[in-house]
């Protein structure tokens, strides 16, 4: 295993030429964009035998890579915000068919108005397509999670999003461990299971009536919640074979004692931390909780690790509008009777907005304040 | 390289037990094209009649594998198959997308237009009835002039859009028009399209009864008519030489137009300046 200083787009690339991907479909778009070009260079080298579909559009991206998954080959493709939002038809459709396709997402806010920042309404906006997703809080779990993602892909016969932001990872350089090539073939065998294929002809989406249609979705959602118990399985096997240190659902950080929680998913957990470590040497008993599996969401993980806690903090990179912060949202949901903690929501960082050690101390500060129970709070307004 | 029309196979990849109307002119294009294709054919086709007729819940018509795909995509989701088997080494399969007007013309263009930009070696079909069959026969880009629709009573009002100059323009391998009524024509034309190595696109005038305001019994007998009347040519562009392959007996216009319950409305205006434009095209004069 070697080290070396690459950015989020890299990370995602090698990852995925590490995962010796076959079918690689893509349209261009911003921030995505060099782990796209990182791998057609990968591909004109000779580093990588893959397949590359130059296609017109991001709908036609995914529907490639869905093609060439089908046909049984292991298939990838990048996208972010727009993108992601054109293909969303097939996001749904990819998953309904059982498709072990891997993406990897640089998350941008969406318009209007224009923005080409990062925030994490994008995959958000994916929350009910039957997608695992996991999200990144460094350069290290961008590469660490696309290999996984393969892994628990292949095995559930369910795609998976690897979550990284626009810019702060995308384009942002950091120190990574890089899993050697021979041990990732023997993480990641390949088993095809074509489903389109001339010597076992089958018919694919054929038309499900309502005698159905509903065990089609049951038998779905199932293996979404068999993908609680696999994630940290991979995880586990990964950091075993790789000497790595790769949560599987969340993972907890000064959370022995704490009775205040702050909960967050992306780039924001490493900020958190740093607001934690500097509370923590004022004497405050605080700790932070790094969801990485955002879907399907760790019901059970989240509400044991925060069983005990007074205050929860939940940082949110998106709006549901009307609602509130996705993932405060579905604590709160699940917390639901489990306790009297107050939970309150911080909607921060949308469009490339301030999300520092200051706006995560001012939302932890809101959730302290006697006013201000189980609300949505906007910071940085 | 012909066909031996005389002793096709007598398998039936595709058609016995379809769920199509009786009559149906896309289920016959179907047939007669699966005739040519065989077994080693991977076939995609996105929403339309054709979608849903070849399979419902666990029974399927088709004998090869068969994926119902999205509206626009499939020829973007052929290309990726045929990616993946290149991958894999697998050869001698025929990687098909076949679309309705709709699918193939106008949501599905933009799928359509990337994958023949790129040479892809897929073989694309419109099988075009003229209207958008599937949601109940409303007006789209295929609709001919002046012809009713469900969501048009008073005849489209612009021309058809020609997908066979379209498509041409992509400079592919092979492009080609056909008709249900014509299967040896038709066949031969899949089975040059089935040697290429890029890109081939067939565009099959396929009746749809209910939409044409025909009797069921009439697909073929109407198919036919639009061919001899030279309101449907048949040629292809094979690798950029243009030959027609039929010659039509140029039955007037009016008696392929008077067939039909759609063209109900036609004035004589109308009808003379179709057979004017007709004329013109074969270099009849006015």
């Amino acid at each position: 295993m070697n080290k070396v200083l690459i950015t989020g787009s890299e990370a995602a690339a090698l990852g995925a030429k590490l995962a010796k991907i076959e079918v690689l479909g893509y349209y261009p778009i911003t921030p995505a964009f060099p782990a796209m070009e990182r791998l057609s260079k990968y591909i004109e080298d000779g580093e990588l035998n893959c397949k590359f579909i130059r296609v017109e559009s991001d709908h036609s991206a995914l529907a490639s890579v869905l093609g060439g998954s089908l046909a049984g080959a292991r298939s990838y493709t990048v996208t972010n915000s727009q993108g992601l939002l054109l293909m969303t038809e097939v996001v749904y459709h990819a998953a309904g068919l059982r498709q072990p396709i891997v993406m990897g997402v640089a998350n941008r806010a969406l318009s209007a108005p224009h923005s080409r920042f990062p925030e994490h309404g994008d995959a958000v906006s994916q929350g009910a397509t039957g997608w695992i997703q996991l999200f990144s809080e460094n350069n290290q779990d961008v590469l660490d999670n696309t290999i996984q993602a393969f892994r628990v892909a292949e095995e559930l016969r369910t795609p998976v999003m690897v979550n990284y932001e626009g810019y702060l990872q995308s384009h942002t350089l950091e120190e990574v461990f890089v899993p050697d090539q021979g041990k990732v073939d023997a993480f990641l065998p390949l088993k095809r299971m074509p489903a389109l294929d001339v010597t076992n002809p089958r018919g694919v989406n054929t038309v499900a009536g309502p005698d159905v249609y509903t065990d089609y979705k049951y038998i779905q959602n199932a293996a979404m919640e068999q993908a609680l118990e696999l994630i940290p399985k991979v995880a586990a096997d990964y950091n075993r074979e790789f000497g790595a240190n790769s949560c599987g659902l969340i993972e907890g950080y000064m959370m022995d004692d704490a009775e205040h929680a702050i909960v967050a998913m992306g780039s924001i957990v490493g900020t958190a931390r740093l607001l934690v470590d500097e509370l923590r040497k004022q004497g405050k008993k605080i700790g932070l909780v790094k969801v990485k599996t955002w879907r399907p969401f760790p019901a059970q993980a989240v509400n044991q690790i925060l069983k005990n806690v007074k205050y929860v903090t939940v940082l949110d990179k998106n709006i549901v509008f009307g609602v509130g912060g996705a993932l405060a949202t579905d604590i709160k949901a699940n917390l639901y009777g489990q306790g009297s903690m107050v939970i309150n929501g911080a909607i921060l960082g949308l469009g490339g907005g301030k999300c520092g050690v200051k706006e995560i101390k001012e939302a932890v500060d809101h959730t302290e304040s006697s006013e201000n129970k189980n609300r949505s709070e906007w910071i940085g307004l | 390289m012909t066909i031996d029309f005389k002793n096709l196979p007598k398998q039936e990849l595709f058609g016995q037990g379809n769920v199509g109307c009786k009559g149906c002119g896309a289920a016959i294009a179907g047939r007669q094209a699966m005739k040519v294709l065989g077994e080693r054919t991977i076939i995609t086709i996105p929403a339309s009649c054709m979608a849903t007729l070849g399979g419902n819940n666990t029974k399927t018509t088709w004998k090869t594998p068969f994926y119902h795909t999205l509206f626009e995509c499939a020829p973007a989701i052929s290309s990726g198959v045929r990616a993946a088997l290149e991958i894999q080494g697998i050869k001698d399969v025929n990687v098909v997308s076949w679309g309705g007007d709709a699918g193939s013309a106008d949501i599905g263009f933009q799928s359509l237009t990337g994958a023949a930009e790129r040479q892809e070696h897929i073989i694309h079909v419109l099988y075009d009835n003229e209207m958008y069959m599937n949601t109940g026969g409303q007006t789209g880009s295929q609709t001919p002039l002046y012809a009713i629709t469900s969501n048009g009573a008073l005849g489209k009002k612009v021309h058809k859009k020609n997908m066979l100059a379209i498509m041409e323009a992509h400079g592919i391998d092979y492009v080609a028009s056909a008709n249900i009524a014509y299967p040896e024509d038709l066949m031969n034309k899949f089975k040059k399209a089935a040697s290429k190595k890029g890109f081939s696109y067939i565009h099959i005038l396929a009746p749809c009864h209910r939409g044409w305001g025909i009797k069921p019994e009439e697909t073929i007998e109407v198919a036919r008519k639009a061919v001899e009347c030279g309101m449907w040519e048949l040629f292809e562009v094979d690798e950029g030489k243009r030959t027609r392959t039929y010659e039509p007996s140029f039955i007037p216009v009016a008696d392929y137009l008077k067939a039909q319950g759609r063209f109900k409305n036609l004035t004589a205006e109308q009808t003379a300046e179709l057979q004017k434009s007709v004329n013109k095209y074969y270099g009849k004069g006015e």
